[in-house]
């Protein structure tokens, strides 16, 4: 290993992918170079051949990340890769990045740890992995045709809309309403496909002794999983781009009338809102709704994983709705997203960072990735590809949008550095005082038609500098 | 030898005090300062390049209606929270003192014993105690018959805060009430003795005797109540409402650490820092003096 080290800071200006002129190491390769599914040009050695890996280590744990690396070195002799995994990884690196000596590579998922990337994000601190998703894969086509449509020009791929990607798509998720598929099956309830079979089906619930519909109360945030859908169903792409660019006229269109005013519904109608909603946090919340003391719920494709350990009714189980949709012509909807993986701008070893992430899309980084993390990539067929590792709940979750239903995603616009507004929580927390009857929808829509009035000022101060 | 005994003691006095100087310079002293410094720049909290824009973050933060709201939230928590922990705490440690309760070391122990919970297992019995449908208060009013006055205490916005610092007062009366006791006990016990043959009630002794003398005692744990309001409430508030609803219940210090870690605006962030550090500074100032007369 050090011979290598040294050979490459000899060489010091050599190509990264020229094989290496040190003696010793090349046999060695030629020996472990048997053929493998691994993208990675064999033979391959790096002036630098130590990476340091930051990984969160939350829902979906960090055996992928330690198996993939292990894979990885085996397919790559000589690099050596060290991996730093908490659930609070954004507070581990943070003291790191400040310093100036971030790591190579960074899995930041997570709300406590998503905020380091918009941070990084407005700082332009990211490097341009643009040119990865342009080479060819060993398959011949080049890497971006392997990912999901839409993903790497949406702004959780491409933050700034230059068409350039700075964070690269990892794990992939999809959110909406939940159901108990037992009770629906039992009593013959059919799962409602648009917003008025939805507030119709309040009569089933109050047989049964539940209201429709609750939420993550004090986290009112994960309404977007049904507001967001909703915008797209009701105005289409332009009223998606006016609510997420902040074009204040979003707050007197029709588009908001319709989507919100469902939300009015949910606090108004009889039986609609479970009792005591806005006071509960998401555990507790989702477990009423586990208990059946409330017929819908938001929430994404890790829910069953969340809730293994929580108590609930007889029979419970798990049935994957969607967004319903306005009219009975258009197809039911879903938010989805996408986590990211990325390498900082001041990486010490971006060459090698590139390497280990075109790795991550090989069928064998992929496969790995559903039996050690029971998750699914956002590549196309990742959930056939893993199939035999994740619940069937979960696979018909992510086979819905392959079924017809209208996958939906889209982040705000970054807002100017130094904004004192985070545009998701000036648009969902007072959604709090609507649902407690607090708030008409006229203060609210006032209320925010300032609020992206500022921001709008804000960026146009910002980009005339 | 020339170094003379007194030179030779100043030597040996600095030698000690010059190690524990050093380390409050470097971790009380130096960051306030960094505080002070950093507010004067537009920074992210993450790059090697903050820009310096002068006292903007300060003007901002006078237009900024969620920090106003914030700041009225911890007003009314620092003024409600001291006034009614101390007075609770004097009370109970009155009692307890004068009174010839054979379980007196029984009272003793409970009313202390929040005090040695940690505050995140405080928010969360709370947070429990709260719940709406099953929480102690909620089914407690329902089994007297007092349904109708159940709510969502932490999610109605007229509540929230009258509820979080009932949570506040039940974490810190029992370690004022501790503090009192024995300053009562030091009490000297003639002193009562002779209020009773005086013929002096048991409220009169109160207020003639125990809160006179103990008057030092009680014009510490005033600042001490303020402050305490002022970092326990963060916790509590994350914990319990997040904030909520609609920023009903944001503290200025959480506040503080959402727009530093989640908002990545780290110098408007120190702005707030500094705006706080000044006010807890003056209310310290200002109830020292206002509590001045009645010392002795």
């Amino acid at each position: 290993m050090l011979s290598t080290v040294l050979a490459g800071c000899g060489s010091s200006n050599n190509a990264n992918n020229e094989p290496s002129p040190s003696a010793s190491t090349a046999p060695t390769e030629a020996a472990t170079a048997a053929p493998t599914e691994s993208a990675a040009p064999e033979g391959t050695t790096f002036e630098n051949p130590e990476l340091d890996v930051a990984v969160f280590q939350g829902g979906y744990g960090r055996e992928f990340w330690d198996s993939v690396a292990e894979e990885f070195m085996k397919d790559n002799p000589g690099t050596k890769i060290s991996i730093t995994a908490s659930p609070k990884i954004a507070e581990l690196i943070r003291p790191k990045i400040v310093a100036g000596n971030p790591p190579d590579f960074m899995y930041i998922a997570g709300s406590d740890n998503t905020p380091l990337v918009s941070g990084l994000i407005k700082d332009k601190a990211l490097l341009d992995l643009t040119s990865v998703f342009e080479e060819a894969t060993p398959e011949g086509a080049p890497l971006k045709e392997k990912i999901l449509d839409g993903v790497l020009n949406s702004r959780a791929s491409s933050p700034y809309d230059d068409g350039k990607v700075y964070l690269a798509p990892y794990n992939f998720g999809v959110m909406g309403l939940w159901y108990n598929k037992a009770l629906f099956d039992t009593k013959g309830i059919t799962p409602p496909k648009t917003w008025d079979e939805f507030f119709a089906a309040n009569v089933a619930a109050k047989e049964n002794g539940r209201a429709l519909f609750t939420y993550q109360g004090i986290y009112p945030g994960y309404l977007e999983e049904m507001i967001v859908p909703a915008i797209y169903a009701a105005g289409g792409q332009e009223a998606m781009n006016q609510f997420f660019d902040f074009d204040p006229e979003f707050w007197k269109s029709e588009t908001y009338k319709q989507v919100w005013g469902l939300v009015e519904k949910l606090a108004t109608e009889d039986n609609a809102l479970m009792k005591g909603t806005v006071a509960l946090n998401h555990t507790q919340s989702q477990t009423a709704f586990l208990q059946g003391k409330s017929m819908f719920i938001p929430n994404g494709s890790w829910f069953e994983d969340e809730m293994k350990d929580a108590p609930r009714e007889d029979g419970f189980k798990f049935g994957y709705l969607g967004v319903p949709a306005f009219g009975a012509d258009t197809p039911v909807s879903a938010l989805t997203s996408v986590e990211t993986v990325m390498i900082p701008a001041k990486a010490k070893n971006p060459e090698l960072a590139k390497a280990f992430l075109k790795y991550l899309y090989t069928d064998k980084a992929i496969k790995l990735n559903g039996e050690k993390a029971k998750a699914v990539m956002a590549v196309k067929g990742a959930p056939d590809l893993v199939k035999e590792y994740i619940t069937e709940t979960t696979y018909n979750v992510y086979k819905a949008t392959d079924d017809g239903m209208i996958a939906v995603n889209g982040s705000f616009m970054p807002v100017a550095k130094g904004s004192k507004f985070n545009p998701s929580d000036e648009v969902y927390k007072p959604i709090s005082s609507i649902m407690s009857k607090q708030m008409t929808l006229d203060q609210y829509s006032e209320k925010l038609y300032k609020v992206y009035s500022e921001i709008r000022k804000e960026l146009d101060a910002a980009g005339a500098q | 030898m020339t170094m003379t005994m007194k030179s030779k003691r100043t030597f040996f006095i600095i030698a000690c005090l010059l190690p524990g100087l050093l380390l409050f310079c470097l971790f009380k002293v130096y960051p306030t300062f960094q505080i002070f410094q950093k507010s004067l720049y537009l920074w992210t909290g993450l790059s090697d390049k903050p820009q310096f824009i002068g006292f903007k973050n300060f003007v901002d933060l006078f237009h900024d209606e969620t920090f106003l709201l914030s700041m009225r939230n911890t007003g009314f928590l620092m003024l409600v929270v001291p006034i009614v922990t101390i007075i609770i705490a004097l009370i109970n440690a009155s009692v307890l003192t004068q009174s010839k309760l054979k379980e007196r070391g029984f009272y003793r122990t409970v009313f202390f014993f929040p005090s040695i919970l940690s505050f995140v297992v405080i928010a969360i019995l709370w947070s429990f105690i709260y719940h709406p449908t099953m929480g102690f208060v909620n089914a407690g009013l329902e089994m007297f018959g007092l349904g109708d006055w159940a709510k969502p205490w932490l999610g109605d916005q007229r509540t929230v805060l009258w509820a979080l610092a009932v949570t506040l007062i039940w974490q810190a009366a029992g370690y004022y009430m501790v503090m009192y006791m024995a300053g009562i006990d030091s009490i000297s016990p003639e002193l009562y003795e002779a209020a009773d043959l005086d013929g002096a009630s048991r409220i009169q002794q109160f207020f003639r005797i125990t809160i006179p003398l103990l008057w030092e005692i009680i014009r510490v744990t005033i600042i001490f109540s303020i402050n305490g309001v002022l970092s326990i409430s963060f916790i509590i508030v994350s914990i319990m409402t997040g904030g909520g609803p609609d920023r009903h219940s944001e503290v200025v210090m959480t506040y503080l650490y959402s727009q530093a870690f989640t908002n990545s605006n780290f110098g408007y962030a120190m702005a707030i820092g500094v705006v706080v550090f000044i006010i807890s500074m003056l209310l310290a100032f200002i109830s020292n003096k206002l509590t001045e007369k009645g010392a002795h």
